[in-house]
Order: C-alpha cells, then sequence, then structure tokens
C-alpha cells in the first residue's frame, strides 16, 4: 500500500494520502506538538441524495425527505450498545452531522485515539435497525425539526431555497418534516446504508496527534472489503431561472433578517472550486466592509455588522448569497444589484482585490492551526472532489479577469431572489 | 502545554506570555473586567465596540478593514460578555506569522501598533466620539439587542437568569439593555471608555510561537501613561436560594417549548459539583440525555452547565407544551439519583475521562488558552490542566453525592407557544 505525500509550500504543511485495498480514502495530516486528534468517517450521501441506484438495480430508488439525517442518527446505535457508550470509555468526545451533501461521523481526543479510532470504522460499519429502535427515534428527531422551524437563521436560508430552485432537493430541510419521516422505517434505512456506505464512496480524514502508520494498522483490521457498486444519484432537471422573486415569513425576530441569492448553473469538481473561490473573491470586493457598497449601506443604516456573502454550491446547485439584517431589506437587494452591475461596466477595485485575495489566504494559514479546521477541510474537498491544498492553487492562480469573468457569469441580477423574515 | 508566564505592570495591569512554537498564528487580547452593571453596561459595551472599529488613523470600520485585509486578513475583535457578576469587554488581534507574508513584511509589529492606536488614540476629540463610528456601533448594539430573541434557545436561558438571579448584576445582560443602549451619547460612551481604561482590571494576553519582546515593551509602555485606579471585581458570589420555587415564564409565537431549571449549591467542593452536573447532563453518556432524550423520546437536547462562580446548576431543554410535567418529573428524578448515589464506577470513570479529554485539548488554540488562564486567574489559582484532572480524580463517591443532595431547585421558567 502506498502512501502519497503531499505537501504545499505555501503554507508549510503536509499530508498523507492512503487508497486503502478496502476502496475507501484516507488523509492523514501528522501535526506536531498538538495534543487533539480529530478524525472524521465521511460518506458522500446527504439530503440531496433522495433519487439513486447501483449496478445491482434496475430502476432508480426515490427515499423520503430526510432519511441521511435519520439514518445518522440510528447508526450510533449498534445491535449491542450505543456507540457513545464505548466512545465514554476512551474519554473521546464524539459527534456526527448530516449537510446536503455528506454524512459524517467524528471524534475529537486528547487521548487514547487509536481505540477511539477503532470504534469509530467500527459502528459505522455495524448498522442496526428495528421497528422499535426507529420508532424511538421519530419524536427526537421530530424535536430536531421543530427546533429548526424556531430558528430564524435557518428558515430564511430554506425559505430562500425555495424561491431559488423548482426542483432540486437542496431546497429541501436536512431533516425532512415529520410528515416524510414518519414513512422511514428499518428495510428502507438498511437499502441507503447498503448503497451509500460503501467504502468506495467514503473517506477517513484524521488530523493532529496522529501517526500515519498506526491508522493504517487499525484501517487493516477493521476496514471491510467493499466492491465498487458503481453508485449513481440524479436530481431532477433544474430550471436555469428561478422561482420566484421573494419570500417572507413571520417569526419572532429583532431586526428583520434577510437573504438574497443569484442563482447560476451547475458546476463539479475543480471547475466548481475555482469558480466558487472567484466568486467569493467578487462578493467580498463588492461587500466586505472596506467596499464602498458596504460604507453607502451603513451610512443609510440598512445594515448592520452582520452583512455578509456566502458561495452557496454542491451537486446540481450553485449560487451567490448575501445576508444580513435590515429594517428594509429589499432597498439592500436594489442597491447589491446596482453595485454588481456598476462592476460589470466599471471593473472591480482592483485595489481591494489585491488586498481581498490577500486576506483569503491569510484565512488559509490560519486552519493550518487546527486539527479541527485541517481534518474538515480534508472532507469537504474530498467529497468535493479536489484535493486539499488546491484552494492555495486556486487562490495563486487566480487573475483579476478571472474574477471579472465569475462576475459576469455568476452575478445573474436578474434571476435573484430574497427571503425575509420579519416579526 | 505552553510555556505560560505572568506579570504585573505598571496599575496593577497583567502582562501575560503564552508561548507554544506549533502556532502559525499570533494573538493579543486586552480585556477590561468591571462590574456588570446595568447603568453602565451598555455605555461599555458602545465604548469598547468604537475602539474595535475605528481609531484615529483609520477613522471608520471601513478604512480599518482596507488596512487590515492588506495585512492578510488580520482582524481585530471584541467580545463583550458575562462572567458572574461582572462584565469582561476584550478587544484583540489575530494575525498569521511573519514568516508567511510574500514580502517580508511586519505583519505583526504593524498589526500591534493599529491595536494600540486603536486603544489610545481613539477616533475621537472635545470629550466624545466621532459620530461616524459611534452610530455605526450604536446601531449594532441595538440591533444585537433586539436579535437576543432569535436565538430561541440563549433567549429562554437569559430571560429565566432575570428570575434565578433576580436582584444580582448577573440578572443582567452583558450589553445592558434596549433603553439604556438608546440613551449613551458619543460623550457618555468616550467617558465610559476613559472610567474602564482608569478603573476596571485589566489582563493582557500575548500568545505566539516566540517570545516578542519589542511588543510587549510597546504594550507596556503605552500602558504605562494611563493613569489607573483599579477597582477589583469579586468572582465568587454564590446565588441565594429563594424561599420558594420561583415559577415564571412566557407565550411566543414558537413551535416549540422551552424549559430553563436552575439549582441552587453553596457546597464548598466545587470539583464535586461540576462532576454532578458533568455525570447528570452535560455528556451523550449522561442521566439527562440517557433517560430524558434516548429512553423517553422527550427532547433532541436536554442538558445541564454548572456555573461554579454562581453556585448554580443549568439544565435547558427544547420540548413539546404537553410533556413540560413529565419532562420536568423525570428531570427531577434523575437529580434524586445522582443524590443517591444512584450511578456505576463506569459512569464516573467516564465522565472523568470526558473532562480530562477536554482539559488535555486546552492547550491546542491560541482562544482556548487565553480562555484557560483567565479563568484561572479570576479565581486566583493559576494551575496547569494536570493538576486539575488530579483534583477531580481525587473527588469521592460520596462526596459527589453530597455535592448532589445540596442543588436544590430555585427556578422553573418555560417558554410555551401562542395559544
Amino acid at each position: 500500500m502506498k502512501i502519497e505525500k503531499i505537501t504545499c509550500a505555501q503554507t508549510d504543511s503536509c499530508y498523507n494520502y492512503i487508497k486503502h485495498p478496502s476502496g475507501l480514502d484516507i488523509l492523514v495530516c501528522e501535526m506536531e506538538g498538538f495534543s487533539t486528534t480529530e478524525a472524521l468517517f465521511g460518506t458522500k450521501y446527504g439530503s440531496i441524495n433522495t433519487m439513486f441506484k447501483t449496478k445491482a438495480d434496475r430502476d432508480f430508488t426515490i427515499v423520503p425527505e430526510g432519511i441521511a439525517h435519520f439514518l445518522e442518527h440510528k447508526l450510533f446505535e449498534n445491535e449491542d450498545c450505543d456507540a457513545f457508550n464505548l466512545f465514554a470509555k476512551t474519554g473521546a468526545s464524539a459527534n456526527a452531522f448530516t449537510s446536503f451533501d455528506k454524512t459524517c461521523y467524528l471524534f475529537s481526543c486528547s487521548d487514547n485515539y487509536k481505540e477511539s479510532l477503532k470504534i469509530l470504522l467500527d459502528f459505522v460499519q455495524a448498522p442496526y435497525f428495528t421497528k422499535e429502535n426507529v420508532d424511538k427515534e421519530q419524536g427526537i428527531i421530530g424535536q430536531e425539526i421543530r427546533m429548526c422551524d424556531d430558528n430564524p437563521s435557518w428558515k430564511v436560508l430554506f425559505n430562500l431555497l425555495t424561491a431559488m430552485y423548482h426542483d432540486h432537493p437542496v431546497k429541501i430541510d436536512i431533516a425532512g418534516t415529520v410528515e416524510s419521516i414518519a414513512q422511514i422505517d428499518a428495510d428502507l434505512l438498511y437499502k441507503c446504508y447498503n448503497t451509500f456506505y460503501n467504502l468506495h464512496n467514503m473517506v477517513l480524514a484524521i488530523a493532529g496527534n496522529v501517526k500515519t502508520e498506526e491508522v493504517i494498522e487499525i484501517a487493516d483490521k477493521s476496514l471491510k472489503p467493499c466492491e465498487n457498486q458503481e453508485l449513481e444519484t440524479v436530481f431532477p432537471e433544474e430550471p436555469y431561472e428561478i422561482v420566484q422573486k421573494k419570500i417572507v415569513q413571520m417569526l419572532p425576530v429583532g431586526s428583520p433578517m434577510f437573504n438574497i441569492g443569484l442563482k447560476s448553473g451547475p458546476l463539479s469538481g475543480y471547475e466548481r472550486h475555482k469558480t466558487e473561490m472567484e466568486c467569493y473573491i467578487a462578493a467580498n470586493v463588492l461587500s466586505d466592509a472596506s467596499s464602498a457598497l458596504y460604507k453607502r449601506l451603513i451610512s443609510q443604516e440598512l445594515i448592520n455588522s452582520t452583512f455578509d456573502s456566502e458561495i452557496f454550491a454542491g451537486d446540481g446547485y450553485f449560487s451567490v448569497i448575501f445576508g444580513g439584517e435590515s429594517e428594509n431589506p429589499e432597498k439592500v437587494m436594489e442597491e447589491i444589484s446596482a453595485e454588481i452591475e456598476s462592476a460589470k461596466k466599471n471593473g472591480l477595485d482592483r485595489k481591494l482585490f489585491e488586498s481581498i485575495k490577500k486576506s483569503t489566504y491569510g484565512s488559509i494559514i490560519r486552519e493550518q492551526n487546527n486539527p479541527e479546521a485541517v481534518a474538515n477541510n480534508f472532507i469537504n474537498t474530498h467529497l468535493a472532489g479536489i484535493k486539499p491544498f488546491d484552494t492555495v492553487k486556486v487562490l495563486t492562480e487566480m487573475t483579476y479577469e478571472d474574477v471579472m469573468n465569475a462576475l459576469n457569469e455568476r452575478f445573474d441580477t436578474d434571476n435573484m431572489a430574497i427571503s425575509i423574515i420579519e416579526s | 502545554m505552553a510555556f505560560y508566564k505572568r506579570k504585573e505592570i505598571s496599575g496593577g495591569i497583567g502582562y501575560t506570555t503564552i508561548i507554544d512554537k506549533k502556532f502559525k498564528t499570533n494573538k493579543v487580547e486586552i480585556r477590561f473586567i468591571t462590574e456588570l452593571d446595568p447603568k453602565t453596561a451598555a455605555a461599555n459595551a458602545m465604548a469598547v465596540g468604537i475602539i474595535g472599529s475605528s481609531s484615529s488613523r483609520y477613522r471608520n470600520i471601513s478604512e480599518l478593514t482596507a488596512k487590515l485585509n492588506s495585512l492578510y486578513g488580520a482582524n481585530i475583535n471584541i467580545s463583550i460578555s458575562k462572567r458572574a457578576d461582572n462584565q469582561i469587554l476584550s478587544i484583540g488581534t489575530s494575525t498569521i506569522n511573519n514568516k508567511y507574508a510574500f514580502d517580508g513584511e511586519d505583519i505583526n509589529g504593524e498589526v500591534l501598533d493599529i491595536l494600540l492606536d486603536c486603544v489610545f488614540s481613539p477616533n475621537a476629540a472635545s470629550g466624545e466620539f466621532d459620530q461616524e463610528p459611534f452610530q455605526f456601533r450604536r446601531k449594532d448594539l441595538l440591533d444585537t439587542i433586539d436579535a437576543e430573541i432569535n436565538n430561541k434557545r440563549g433567549y429562554a436561558v437569559m430571560q429565566a437568569q432575570k428570575s434565578i438571579y433576580k436582584g444580582e448584576s448577573s440578572a443582567n445582560s452583558s450589553y445592558g439593555t434596549k433603553e439604556e443602549a438608546e440613551a449613551v451619547t458619543p460623550a457618555s460612551a468616550y467617558s465610559a471608555y476613559n472610567r474602564l481604561l482608569k478603573e476596571a482590571q485589566i489582563e493582557i494576553y500575548y500568545v505566539g510561537q516566540s517570545e516578542d519582546i519589542a511588543a510587549e515593551e510597546k504594550i507596556i509602555k503605552a500602558f504605562s501613561k494611563v493613569e489607573r485606579a483599579p477597582v477589583i471585581c469579586r468572582f465568587k458570589n454564590i446565588s441565594p436560594l429563594k424561599a420558594e420555587v420561583c415559577r415564571c415564564g412566557e407565550r411566543l409565537d414558537v413551535n416549540q417549548c422551552k424549559m430553563v431549571m436552575a439549582f441552587k449549591s453553596d457546597y464548598e467542593n466545587t470539583y464535586a459539583l461540576k462532576l454532578v452536573s458533568t455525570l447528570f447532563g452535560e455528556t451523550p453518556i449522561s442521566k439527562l440525555f440517557a433517560n430524558v432524550r434516548e429512553k423517553l423520546s422527550l427532547c433532541y437536547y436536554c442538558a445541564s452547565g454548572y456555573n461554579e462562580f454562581k453556585g448554580t446548576m443549568i439544565v435547558d431543554c427544547g420540548i413539546e407544551e404537553a410533556n413540560i410535567e413529565k419532562t420536568e418529573n423525570e428531570i427531577m428524578n434523575q437529580l434524586k439519583a445522582m443524590q443517591e448515589s444512584n450511578f456505576t464506577d463506569d459512569e464516573l470513570e467516564n465522565g472523568l475521562l470526558s473532562l480530562e479529554n477536554a482539559l488535555r485539548g486546552v492547550g491546542d488554540t491560541t482562544n482556548s488558552l487565553v480562555n484557560w488562564y483567565f479563568s484561572h486567574f479570576i479565581k486566583n489559582d493559576i494551575v496547569d490542566p494536570q493538576t486539575e484532572i488530579k483534583r477531580y480524580r481525587s473527588v469521592t463517591r460520596q462526596q459527589i453525592a453530597e455535592a448532589a443532595k445540596s442543588f436544590e431547585l430555585d427556578t422553573v421558567y418555560v417558554m410555551r407557544g401562542e395559544e
């Protein structure tokens, strides 16, 4: 088995990549001087993967909304005990999360990492679903859904996604609804588990106080080799255009909250990552606290310091989102739209472009300071089909013209929606 | 664990140096500690907000951000919080090490100069802050206070604390009230800031790969010019138990009810009390998680937290309205189990391992190191995590049961949906 050492001179960091014979990709970063070990065992399976088939299936399977998240909850329960009880014996802090496009199981520890790693690999490979334990989880997840329903930051995003996406499952709440999870049973969970929790569809990322050889030794003993099932996931055809321009919901909040999204066509792999980074820089040049737009919005008291931007992209979706709080969100949208059109016509501020690039480089260095951030970067990049240091590569090679192109192609003000939460 | 030393510089100000060669970033943080007084909390918060977003050289947030961006995204951050009955206001910087600069710039030196400018040369004249940064922070503070309701779990705990600590400083928000914030003027914020410089306890932290003598001298020199009359804050101030359990709450347009229960104790051994809270509700193997969530499926979260300065353990959960009584009963049953020593040796050992795991990781981030040494400074008990682990290990089962018995129910707050 080959250990491939990958280095990055700019950030003075390196990691080891191993293609394990079981089919699993393993990424290890040995970080000298750190006590903490952070490990994530993840699968490319999230809330958007509602339609799929393997080479053994004739037809595509369609599953209820929220099933990836439900499966995450249930996997913690093995036949003889709860995984939390196993981790408790090592002192590790264990958890899991489901996002739009991935499910990850993780632990963080400052001692006994080898024992914790063995537990992690073992329990994720040992599903145990019964009618009783599935029924029991309905109440717990039902309360999680209700908690999210009361969270305005969560609702303002999902309402925006509903306004932007016609059919793509990214608009569905990650936990599903009380009604959709009621359709989940043990058989469906096994179907999803056997499809997505195949080691060829998974990755192990581990960083901090760790030795590569020890990780491989544990992987050799614990991983059960899998046959590649040639998994296919499909998404409904999504029109380019948004669904509706505006969506408003009443909830108890302080100042009204808003998310403004500019939808554009999907991309994948390195091309998506490169475009994401270019859009990230463009959005920051337009709206960073040092920008003309920010100064104008602040002076008119249209925004406060919560104003921010992000690039929201994954399999089948790509959008630029501006968010914050304002007494007049629609005026903010008008101002953003005018600023984008002005930048397309007159160009982005070159000086600001250079300093935002520098600032972004600084944030990449900061990430290398923390095992949790390093391990999460491994998972995010690997499951997105790129390499952990591609961000540095993209940033180093990025030109002003690249960012202007991204602005022209990805900031379509005719395809812009706003979501508002107000009291 | 990192190298640590603290020395007192002029005016009773503490200067702490924490060195660990593994860090790729440097951190400088100045903490002002003052009593959480509702009359001054909002003005203090606004004042520190203003100095964190402007100076006489970079006169507003835009000019300051433009400069910091060019210094590889260095940031000047502020934080306002409360610890026991005190308000903690901090302003700090975080920068990448100079060795990562493309053109050999002295990032750390430049950012330190900017920070010291913000602190000692604010954008102010004739005894008041300039209108521009003042208006920016005024709106921000008012919006922050209004937005406390956005996070329903945090809001419920904050509302409950008004009853739990009624008549004590801890009952107040660290940001002050909306009315107090509205009354602050550029002049009153400026005088609040000068009062902080003169009267607050001040602790300064430097965390980096190696000692920076030049930076230290610059900071010491800058602070030596300040006229000081520090007021020492008291941290340990056990909250008195109410004669009768206070039952309070409110109705809001929410889908899920929130229940907050506060238990108080004046038991002396804080390590035993913290262990009670750990075994009771701080981990996924705790009594509350295993029973209220996993066994009875009543909630997604039900957790406890212990405040040693106030002698208070707070339990909070999100539940259906129909299950309020059932949940309260189960929480009380689980506390009774702790009081009757009804926990296994394994539960105790696992709780200790969980605490040890957290303590051993303290040295891995610059933030956690500053928080660790600050927390121990205010307890007047500077120790390393290893010593803390030994103290937990010395607690007996009997002490844990005694500590659990000492917790008495003080307040139950419930947020319900609208009728």
